[in-house]
């Protein structure tokens, strides 16, 4: 997987392009919106991450222009921006999803395997989710560790199943908040820890090997 | 540049203004006095007038009885003369200024008849040339003379000829430049009054703008305190822009001691959590122990987070104050969020061994941004998880009447710190105790009114406790349908000002 990333403060590329390829991915970088055009239309990019406020033209434009070249691939919105119309702008122009500075590494990997995931379909449902001796029947919403079935409230079937799908891997609060219960927002407090100390509580507690792991000013992973 | 008002008189508009008005005024004042002179020379003209036909008609008599032999020239002549004589002296006192003459043609046998100021030849051209009407006075100007003459004309009978009769009258002539000087000294007089008044009472009502002008100019960037004094009476355009401009200038100087307040929190808020940032940070670079550096790492962005959301909620804040807050608002079931909310928070509470009911059986609907009212009833919960107390019962209580849907959040905790509840939805105003970043509150009240609703809170007697009720109006989707996707710019119903004042109702004593 390819990635084209522009994006024009040094130090956010910098550690934008590491941790990308620490997580597998190519990855081209610029600063300047018609260095990347160039760039893009090459095609060479499964997807690509670009900031709105760009030295020498304005990220929204840059994502028409390539729209209207034929450059298909999907566009992960970086912005400080924070008005809700200028997220519907950006992507209504073309973007496929925003992210608003600041932002954990975590989500921006989150976001493009969503957004990778989206680009190329014919993926089977998936029915059954298996990490370790964890295992949730999603279809008859039933989780069962090391052949003890779990008590798990709605709530909790809903958040063990996000941990289980992005096994593995970092996901932050806001990421849970967002796709378990379906509200956008950043909070500070703790909220999520009380939900994920429950789960951890009942998934965790009889067993010598834990799955859920908080990764402290990170988020949360389950992993075997 | 302001400071020293301008004290050329041609630099001020009272000149300019009552300039254009004493023009005005002058000229319709001269039209009335041309008319009011041009009545008084007709009526005086046509007394003389009146006189000549009547004279004439006399001395027509006179003519036509007199038989016309020898003596006729003589007594037609003193007939002629006692009167001319009684117009000459008739005006003023022996003033024989009047001139008057008459004269009889020397058609049909008679000689002609003169009688009138010596050197008769000129007026005899004037009359011949004239061709007088008969009975109806004409002006007729005579060589040498140099106001013109009425002269009537009169045939005396068939073969008689034709007696003229003049008259200039001088006395009338006179009384009339007389009374024209009069008027045009009282038209000038008029005019200058009236233009000084017209100067001076615009002068006096412009130096209240001057006051204003003034005032503005004494504002600096420190002292916002200047003010514009008198603006009661006249209650006039300009007493209302006195009290409009004190009203600015009122709202200007709330915002700017917020604006201290806020970067005097700001300044609090922020730093102590960028020094601990710094500070871990830089232990995590000094320590050995990959351990205890991961550890301060993680606390340091902990504390990042905890900023970034600091300056998210500020601006929000900001934006909603400023009536700049974009909303995205939907037709929503707010028991639908409250139920979504409260799930969420419903293990924090049970932690705290608080307990949590939600009374919002039936869905009530209103026009609202779903992402602004669920961090709403988020920052409320919070603020009863924080400050409620252990074991406290809360509740959220979703009401509708009339056409108005209120949330009631109420706990029996301690309720607000009496010094803290007059100003809990001032930004950054927090109590002694609290852990959080002052905005809470802020933002709720700020959300409320950026959807046209309110918010207030107010501590219960008894049960003990404290209520926050936020309210918006409901709605019917009869009534007004919207579509989704319509973005409404979220204006505030009410300017903010820096002290809530209304929303705070105290029950405790």
């Amino acid at each position: 997987m390819r990635l084209l990333v522009v994006e024009d403060d040094h130090t956010i590329r910098d550690f934008l392009t590491r941790a990308l390829g620490e997580a597998g991915f190519l990855v081209d970088a610029c600063a300047k919106g018609a260095q990347a055009e160039h760039l893009a239309l090459e095609g060479i990019h499964d997807a690509m991450v670009i900031d709105l406020t760009l030295p020498d033209m304005d990220g929204l434009d840059l994502i028409h222009r390539l729209r209207a070249q034929g450059v298909a691939a999907p566009v992960l919105i970086l912005s400080a921006r924070r008005s809700v119309d200028e997220r519907v702008l950006g992507l209504d122009r073309g973007g496929d999803d925003y992210l608003t500075k600041p932002f954990a590494v975590a989500e921006v990997l989150a976001r493009l395997r969503a957004l990778l995931r989206r680009s190329t379909p014919n993926q089977p449902e998936t029915t059954r989710l298996r990490v370790g001796d964890l295992e949730l029947d999603l279809i008859r919403r039933e989780a069962h560790r090391g052949g003890t079935e779990l008590q798990l409230t709605q709530q909790e079937f809903a958040l063990l199943e996000y941990l289980c799908r992005n096994a593995g891997r970092v996901v932050t609060r806001s990421m849970v908040l967002d796709h378990v219960w379906k509200m956008r927002f950043d909070t500070s407090t703790n909220i999520v820890d009380v939900h994920i100390h429950r789960l951890r509580n009942k998934v965790d507690r009889d067993s010598e090997r834990p799955l859920i792991r908080t990764m402290r000013g990170v988020g949360y992973v389950l992993k075997d | 540049m302001f400071s020293r008002i301008s004290s050329s008189f041609y630099r001020t508009a009272a000149w300019r203004l009552a300039l254009r008005s004493t023009i005005a005024f002058a000229a319709i004042s001269a039209l009335v006095f041309f008319v009011m002179y041009s009545l008084v020379a007709r009526t005086i003209r046509e007394r003389t007038d009146s006189w000549l036909i009547g004279e004439s008609e006399t001395l027509k008599e006179v003519a036509l009885t007199t038989p016309g032999d020898a003596v006729y020239g003589r007594i037609v002549g003193e007939v002629a003369e006692m009167a001319t004589q009684e117009v000459a002296f008739n005006s003023h006192d022996n003033d024989a200024s009047n001139t008057v003459f008459f004269y009889q043609d020397g058609e049909g046998g008679i000689p002609p008849l003169w009688v009138g100021p010596s050197g008769k030849a000129p007026f005899i051209a004037s009359l011949r040339q004239l061709k007088v009407p008969e009975r109806s006075a004409v002006f007729m100007t005579v060589p040498g003379w140099r106001l013109p003459f009425r002269v009537v004309a009169d045939a005396v009978g068939p073969g008689r000829g034709r007696i003229y009769l003049g008259l200039q009258d001088t006395a009338a002539r006179i009384m009339l430049t007389r009374l024209l000087w009069g008027f045009f000294l009282a038209w000038i007089f008029m005019v200058a009054f009236g233009y000084v008044i017209a100067v001076l009472s615009m002068r006096r009502t412009l130096k209240r703008v001057d006051a204003i002008t003034g005032a503005a100019a004494s504002i600096g960037t420190a002292d916002l305190s200047s003010r514009v004094t008198s603006t009661e009476k006249p209650n006039d355009e300009i007493a209302r822009l006195a009290r409009t401009f004190n009203r600015m200038l009122d709202r200007i100087s709330a915002s700017v001691n917020q604006l201290q307040t806020l970067t005097d929190s700001v300044a609090h808020d922020m730093k102590s959590p960028l020094t601990s940032v710094r500070g871990r940070l830089e232990a995590a670079l000094s320590t050995d122990d990959v351990n205890l550096s991961r550890e301060l790492v993680a606390g340091a962005v902990e504390s990042l987070d905890h900023l970034s959301e600091i300056v998210t909620t500020s601006l929000d804040v900001a934006e909603a104050e400023a009536g700049a807050l974009r909303l995205r608002r939907e037709p929503s079931d707010l028991a639908d969020l409250i139920h979504r909310v409260a799930e969420l928070y419903a293990p924090a509470f049970h932690e705290r061994r608080q307990s949590l009911t939600t009374i919002a059986a039936k869905p009530v609907y209103a026009l609202v941004d779903q992402r602004f009212i669920v961090r709403v009833l988020s920052n409320l919960l919070e603020n009863e998880l924080r400050y409620a107390g252990d074991g406290a019962r809360i509740m959220v209580i979703l009401g509708e009447m009339e056409e108005k849907a209120q949330i009631r959040v109420r706990d029996d905790g301690p309720g607000f710190p009496a010094e803290l509840l007059a100003h809990v939805f001032q930004r950054f105003a927090k109590g002694d105790k609290s852990e959080g970043h002052g905005l809470g509150l802020a933002f709720v009240r700020a959300v409320a009114l950026a959807h046209g609703g309110r918010a207030w809170v107010r501590n219960l007697d008894t049960p003990r406790g404290a209520e926050i009720v936020i309210e918006f109006p409901t709605f019917n989707a009869k009534e007004t349908p919207i579509s989704p996707q319509n973005d409404t710019l979220g204006r505030l119903s009410e300017p903010l000002a820096p002290e809530p004042r209304n929303d705070v109702i105290v029950t405790s004593s």
